[in-house]
């Protein structure tokens, strides 16, 4: 049984990928049916997975022992749980797409690019085997791609594509080399194996193995200093973004991190590494949420900052936490995106100062919206305050109050953003008279991207919001997502016990120690972490609102907000090494006479040298 | 014989690498690769005979005589399209790709 | 003896078909390679192996040859060599003594080359070897057959279609000289749309 629903899993959105891709652009209602359809049935199979979790393999294909090794599926509840998300929060996004996507232009690619995604996703996650991982991590990786540059006439689409390529292939190479040191020491590609015999690699072949999946997994997971092409990422149509720059490929670091733990925590070093890299991935990111003036990038910035949370969680060891803050991540940020899509297609900017007031125009996605906000600040009751206080109480008692206390900020500033965010979408007023944030580089950079969205705003006239809205809005499916997942920001809290308990089952390596539903919201509750987090918080939401009066404070962080805003200088750092190689890349071109006999003497000299490396001289 | 034969497959490798090195005529350059497989399909069955498995050799020369001969008609088919578009063959001319 | 004949044979065969002038007489010089080798190949016992040789090698490669040579025609090469003068022969000089010196002190003599097993008890016939033993490789070469004929269908198609494209072009340029009175079409100004599909990735 769990044979068949993983290979349902897999190859149900990839048939579906061909299929919709075959119906051809001239019939697009069939083609939103069609992949609503085969996401959602692969939603399905995956949900029954979930009482059929196992820590063997369900499937084992050979592909030669000498060669590649079996390709072999593992359902336990880590693939399995990320699977779920892959493939729910998919299928929701792809119900979303089908108001949002109306009357886009090649909706073919865009639904066969998605499908691809969702598949290799589930593949990645569930693959049992370190090789046939790296291709399904590539192939997330390359769908990641398409999708941003899917406008391929808008040159920052392009460029924001082709960085997140470069980045997330050079984690890819990272991976590679891990993945090909376990295999030469080891003789396996078999990630069982690896965990259980991880120890037995020398010192320092393990340590590389362990800084590479880093590497891996900071690209990947866009975590400092490769967080760079996630606000790029954000020329994506915003469904993709949710699904894939929010709720999953996202997290394929994380879980790289948290698959691995077991072999790799014992690395001198190693869970340091991993927990400052999410610090400062995490302050960091709440800093540059804080300063920039469009939603999509708030939420990016966002995403990064949580993002950095989950890490921090995988170095101290909570691993239970790290996963229930992903779950919990990905339903709010999902969330949170879908509805920032709603409302961009409505107004027809992503500049947050040239919305506000929508509440009245929009009142549901403007209640998700805040519900999705409120679980990203932490407000009790909702899943993102539990998780985050978990991840906040496991740092406490695994002995790094350090670590707590910079948490415990990055709460306080998230709180801060998040409240900004829903003032100025939602309830403030059109802000460009509002001087108290001097205007950015970033004006004028997205002035474009609008009207690349939509001609109708050309006109910056505040009239358009209130009374004819570009777009006519659609009815009851468009919004379906959003109610969906607003439940589940609400209520998923209350299952985290037994989802401990299942997580905990079938991980024979992870050691996982989860208490159930009630003991676990008493433990938070009575904590003493608990409370400071929640005054940092309330502090952080008050300043929002006090702003007028702290400006002195405002004032005072100027240069970091001057930093915060120019992305620390990352983005700056980027450009230069690329043009740096380029420049050392032309460098070479000299080398090449475009001469066939030329070409063919370098060859013959390189059969000279290998000889002589053959002879042993 | 073998060592006559061994001899004779480095002779006709050397001559097709530098005929690969010295000839301008891209049909010449085709002419030559040819020569040059013609020495490893002698090799092949060389080994074949002196580990006592000649099958195993004349198979694996059957494999590298029909790659050869499909490199051959796609190059002289290329060859051809190249000597109409650009109106010569002469490799020294056909320097597009320099840097 | 025979076969030092028949080696010398290939040898001269090969440099004659480097150092022809014309590129039909190199071609027939190849077919006269691939039938020493094919020769040697029968003396060795590789029977099968020297029918395909002599049928593919020396018949169906040389007709390729003098078919396309007779497409394209001949054409008359600057004798200049590109590379430096002396550096092909250094260069193959050196590989020669490098596999001479290396094999001597890898422990390779003639005893050791002179050594012929033949076919072993445990070697089965071809066809079983070659279909069964290697039966990946033979849908391989299928594959490749098919690669060729695609090729052939090159040689002979895309010709013709290409003289037919070339005569059309001709005819719209005189067409176009003929009319001058014709309105002249404006070079088409690069629009931003059109210069924004650039995929180049320049910070």
């Amino acid at each position: 049984m769990p044979f068949w629903l993983i290979i349902l899993t897999i190859v149900l959105p990839w048939s579906g990928a061909i299929i919709v891709w075959s119906v051809g652009d001239h019939r697009p209602q069939i083609q939103h049916r069609l992949a609503l359809l085969f996401s959602g049935l692969a939603g399905l199979c995956a949900l029954l997975l979930i009482p059929l979790t196992s820590d063997a393999a369900a499937i084992r294909l050979p592909f030669g022992a000498a060669a590649f090794g079996d390709l072999t599926f593992i359902p336990d509840s880590l693939g399995v749980l990320l699977a779920v998300i892959a493939t729910v929060i998919g299928s929701l996004t792809v119900l979303f797409s089908n108001g949002y996507m109306q009357g886009e232009k090649s909706l073919g690619r865009y639904y066969a690019l998605v499908l691809l995604f969702i598949g290799s996703m589930v593949g990645l996650v569930l693959s049992g085997s370190l090789f046939f991982l790296f291709l399904f991590w590539e192939m997330t990786a390359l769908c990641s791609y398409a999708l941003i540059a899917f406008h391929s006439d808008n040159p920052q689409a392009v460029r924001g594509g082709m960085t997140a390529l470069l980045i997330t292939q050079l984690g890819g190479v990272g991976l590679l080399a891990g993945v090909l040191a376990i295999y030469a020491w080891l003789g396996s590609f078999d990630i069982p194996t690896f965990l259980a015999e991880g120890g037995s690699l020398p010192g320092p072949v393990l340590a590389a193995v362990g800084f590479t999946f880093l590497l891996a997994a900071a690209t990947k997971s866009a975590q400092f200093p490769f967080h760079t092409w996630l606000p790029g990422a954000m020329e994506a149509p915003t469904p993709v973004s949710a699904l894939i720059h929010a709720a999953t490929m996202v997290n394929a670091g994380v879980y790289l991190l948290v698959r691995f733990y077991p072999a790799l925590a014992g690395i001198p070093g190693w869970t340091t590494a991993v927990i400052l890299i999410g610090l400062i991935t995490a302050l960091m990111g709440s800093l540059m949420a804080l300063t920039t003036y469009d939603l999509k990038r708030t939420l990016a910035y966002s995403t990064i900052s949580q993002l950095g949370v989950m890490v921090v969680a995988v170095g101290v060891g909570g691993i239970f936490a790290s996963q229930f803050h992903l779950a919990s991540h990905a339903l709010f940020k999902a969330l949170l995106f879908l509805g920032a899509g709603a409302v961009i297609h409505q107004v027809g900017t992503r500049d947050m100062r040239q919305m506000g007031g929508l509440w009245r125009t929009m009142p549901l996605v403007a209640n998700c919206f805040v519900i999705g906000a409120a679980a990203l600040a932490g407000v009790p009751l909702l899943n993102g305050f539990w998780s985050k206080e978990l991840i906040l109480e496991t740092a406490l008692h695994n002995g790094y109050p350090w670590v707590y206390l910079t948490l415990v900020l990055t709460a306080g500033l998230t709180a801060a953003y998040a409240v900004r965010m829903v003032w100025w979408v939602f309830v403030g007023w059109r802000t460009e008279q509002f001087q108290l944030l001097d205007p950015g580089f970033q004006v004028a950079q997205f002035k474009g991207i609008g009207e690349a969205l939509d001609p109708v705003t050309d006109s910056p006239a505040p009239a358009t919001v209130h009374s004819g809205s570009p777009h006519p809005s659609p009815q009851f499916p468009f919004h379906a997502p959003l109610v969906i997942l607003a439940l589940g920001t609400l209520l998923s809290w209350l299952i985290a016990g037994e989802m401990g308990h299942w997580l905990a089952q079938t991980l024979p390596f992870h050691n996982l120690h989860v208490l159930p539903t009630l003991e676990l919201v008493a433990e938070i509750t009575l904590n003493e972490a608990t409370l400071l987090a929640l005054m940092v918080t309330a502090a952080g939401m008050v300043i929002w609102w006090w702003r007028g009066r702290i400006l002195w404070v405002w004032y005072w962080f100027r240069p970091l907000r001057q930093a915060a805003r120019h992305d620390f200088g990352f983005t700056w750092l980027n450009d230069r090494i690329v043009t740096d190689v380029k420049g050392f890349a032309a460098a070479w071109q000299l080398t090449q006479t475009g001469q066939l006999n030329w070409n063919m003497a370098g060859i013959v000299m390189a059969l000279l040298v290998i000889l002589l490396i053959i002879f042993n001289w | 014989m073998i060592l006559t034969l061994s001899l004779t497959v480095v002779g006709l490798i050397l001559i097709g690498l530098y005929g690969l090195l010295a000839v301008r005529n891209l049909f010449k350059l085709i002419i030559t690769l040819q020569i040059l497989v013609k020495g490893a399909v002698l090799a092949l069955v060389i080994a074949g005979e002196t580990s006592g498995r000649l099958q195993l050799g004349q198979s694996l020369a059957v494999t590298v005589i029909v790659a050869d001969t499909v490199v051959a008609v796609i190059a002289l088919a290329l060859a051809v399209q190249l000597k109409q578009q650009s109106g010569t063959v002469d490799v020294g001319r056909l320097d597009t790709l320099k840097g | 003896m025979w076969s030092i004949l028949l080696s010398l044979l290939a040898l001269i065969c090969g440099i004659q078909a480097i150092r022809a002038k014309q590129l039909l007489a190199a071609a027939l010089w190849l077919a006269g390679v691939s039938a020493a080798v094919a020769t040697l190949l029968y003396s060795l016992g590789a029977y099968e192996v020297a029918v395909i040789e002599l049928s593919v090698g020396a018949g169906l490669v040389t007709v390729l040859f003098v078919f396309a040579i007779a497409i394209a025609g001949e054409e008359a090469m600057s004798a200049r060599l590109i590379l430096p003068r002396l550096l092909p022969l250094l260069l193959v000089l050196g590989l020669l003594a490098v596999l001479a010196v290396g094999g001597r002190q890898a422990g390779v003599n003639s005893e050791m080359l002179a050594v012929s097993r033949g076919q072993l008890a445990t070697d089965q016939d071809f066809a079983t070897t070659h279909w069964q033993e290697r039966g990946l490789d033979a849908l391989v070469q299928i594959g490749l057959i098919f690669a060729g004929v695609m090729g052939v269908l090159g040689l002979l198609t895309e010709q013709a279609g290409f003289v037919g494209a070339k005569r059309n072009s001709e005819e719209l340029g005189r067409n176009q000289e003929n009319s001058p009175q014709l309105p002249q079409v404006p070079p088409v100004p690069l629009s931003s749309h059109s210069s924004l599909s650039s995929h180049e990735f320049s910070p």
